[in-house]
């Protein structure tokens, strides 16, 4: 899987590669490149301003003290820091999962999962790839894939969401998972 | 050779990335990626391939005091430079800093900021009160405000310490409570930002050591009542400055870096970061 990355992408690498020896100056830069996209996507899943406040301040902190683990040449510094700041918001949801369950007011809340039209000028190639694979899955089946990934819900949760048994949402989201694979991986 | 339990071992990963595993099986699946390479790769694989999809969540900026709240963890030493749009009187390590640990520093900002917004105090008004200034705390003993007074030119600066929320439709207000009176209105503040307060004559002859300040909630525009209506969620008892260590050069130097200070002084948007208060309360004590 080829990766082409653009100047953004690489001066966001240069700067995590600054902050992991400790230079305040790029941390700070990186943060206000970087920190809005981070702060929509903890918003998006934990749908809770103060959480997602207290989970972004987590994830930067973790940046600075984890960035000298940064290995350009595996990962892109986006990616790297999307990944965190998704990690800590799932585990976050996992620890107060029982309310998150049964609580229809909050899927209603769930802004449109469709690109923005702003962002649909902005999106990267490696995001027009994937929303071509994406198109290739069963309407059901990619809706199931886009509801896990923006709310991190857990195979149970996301039965009870969609109304369908758990074995049946579990083969959605695999087979949904290896077509993907193959798609991305040609 | 692919087999049908590699493919399974494999999708734990994918699953992983997208988020879908429990709480058990997720923490399984982190410390096989923290303890075997070939897990590692597998997942960077995944985030690689599934990341792309966060492009398509809309971008919010966080409020101001998350980077305040980033640095004072970290504990790191130059906070002048983390949001150098934003110029100093809104840098809110700073005021935190300025309003907790060094009050005498943060009567000698105020002045040097407010000087050049004012014509200079008359060097013959030695009656005149000295700086004061009040830790405005909620019960559980975090610190909610802090403000700093400046009687002579009539003048108070409220920085919040910590985030506080607040209701759609309710906002904090301030009120001095002299000794024994009634809570007199100083004026409403802004939840996450430094705001500077302009105050009424009447208001500042009551301003003293055993004055308290304290913060109610209220509908937007104020108490429509002239008293809280709605509960005190901080207070603080007011302490004076001793004039002798409120000289604001000598002061200000010892406390920062150059580059604060420089900045401090070249912050060229001061009036458009602070907020004039208007009370439409009449006072009462």
């Amino acid at each position: 899987m080829s990766v082409t990355r653009t100047v953004e992408q690489e001066e966001l690498n240069q700067l995590l590669i600054e902050t992991g020896s400790e230079d305040q100056k790029a941390f700070a830069e990186l943060y206000k490149r970087t920190s809005s996209k981070l702060f929509g996507v903890c918003l998006r899943m934990l749908r809770d301003r103060s959480e997602a406040e207290e989970v972004l301040q987590e994830t930067y902190t973790t940046v600075w003290r984890r960035a000298s683990s940064f290995n350009a040449a595996k990962a892109s510094a986006i990616t790297w820091l999307m990944t965190l700041a998704r990690n800590k918001s799932i585990d976050r949801l996992r620890q107060h999962r029982e309310e998150q369950l049964d609580d229809p007011l909050k899927l209603d809340e769930a802004p449109d999962d469709q690109p923005t039209p702003a962002g649909e000028a902005e999106t990267s190639q490696a995001h027009r790839r994937l929303q071509g694979c994406l198109d290739e899955l069963e309407p059901q089946q990619r809706s199931s894939i886009r509801e896990a990934f923006f709310t991190g819900a857990t195979y149970n949760e996301l039965a009870t969401r969609c109304k369908v048994p758990l074995g049946t949402m579990k083969s959605w989201i695999r087979r949904s998972l290896m077509q993907l694979r193959t798609c991305l991986d040609q | 050779m692919k087999t049908p339990a590699d493919d399974d071992n494999h999708l734990r990963y994918a699953e992983y990335v997208l988020g879908v595993l429990d709480a058990d099986a997720r923490a399984a699946v982190a410390h096989e990626v923290q303890t075997t390479e070939a897990a590692a790769s597998a997942v960077a694989l995944w985030q690689q391939r599934l990341m792309p999809l966060t492009e398509e969540v809309a971008q919010v900026e966080p409020p101001a005091y998350v980077w305040a709240r980033i640095h004072h963890a970290l504990h790191l030493n130059a906070p002048a430079r983390g949001r150098p749009r934003q110029g100093l009187w809104n840098n809110l390590p700073l005021w935190h800093w300025l309003g907790i640990g060094a009050s005498a520093v943060a009567v000698a900002l105020l002045v040097v900021v407010t000087i050049p917004r004012t014509a200079p105090p008359a060097p013959t008004s030695t009656a005149s009160p000295g700086y004061m200034v009040a830790t405005i705390q909620q019960d559980n003993g975090v610190i909610g405000w802090t403000a700093t007074m400046d009687p002579k030119n009539a003048r108070m600066v409220v920085v919040p310490a910590s985030p506080t929320a607040f209701a759609r439709g309710r906002a904090p207000e301030l009120w001095l409570i002299p000794p024994g009176a009634k809570p007199i209105s100083v004026g409403m503040i802004t939840p996450d930002k430094p705001t500077t307060l302009t105050l009424d004559p009447a208001l500042v002859a009551q301003l003293g050591p055993k004055a308290a300040l304290a913060v109610s909630v209220e509908p937007i525009g104020g108490s429509p009542t002239g008293q809280p209506t709605g509960p005190v969620i901080a207070k603080g008892a007011i302490s004076g400055v001793p004039e002798a260590r409120a000289r604001p050069r000598k002061t200000a130097g010892t406390g920062f870096g150059s580059g604060a200070t420089t900045a401090m002084l070249n912050a060229s948007d001061r009036s458009g970061v602070q907020h004039k208060a208007t009370t439409e309360t009449d006072y009462r004590s």
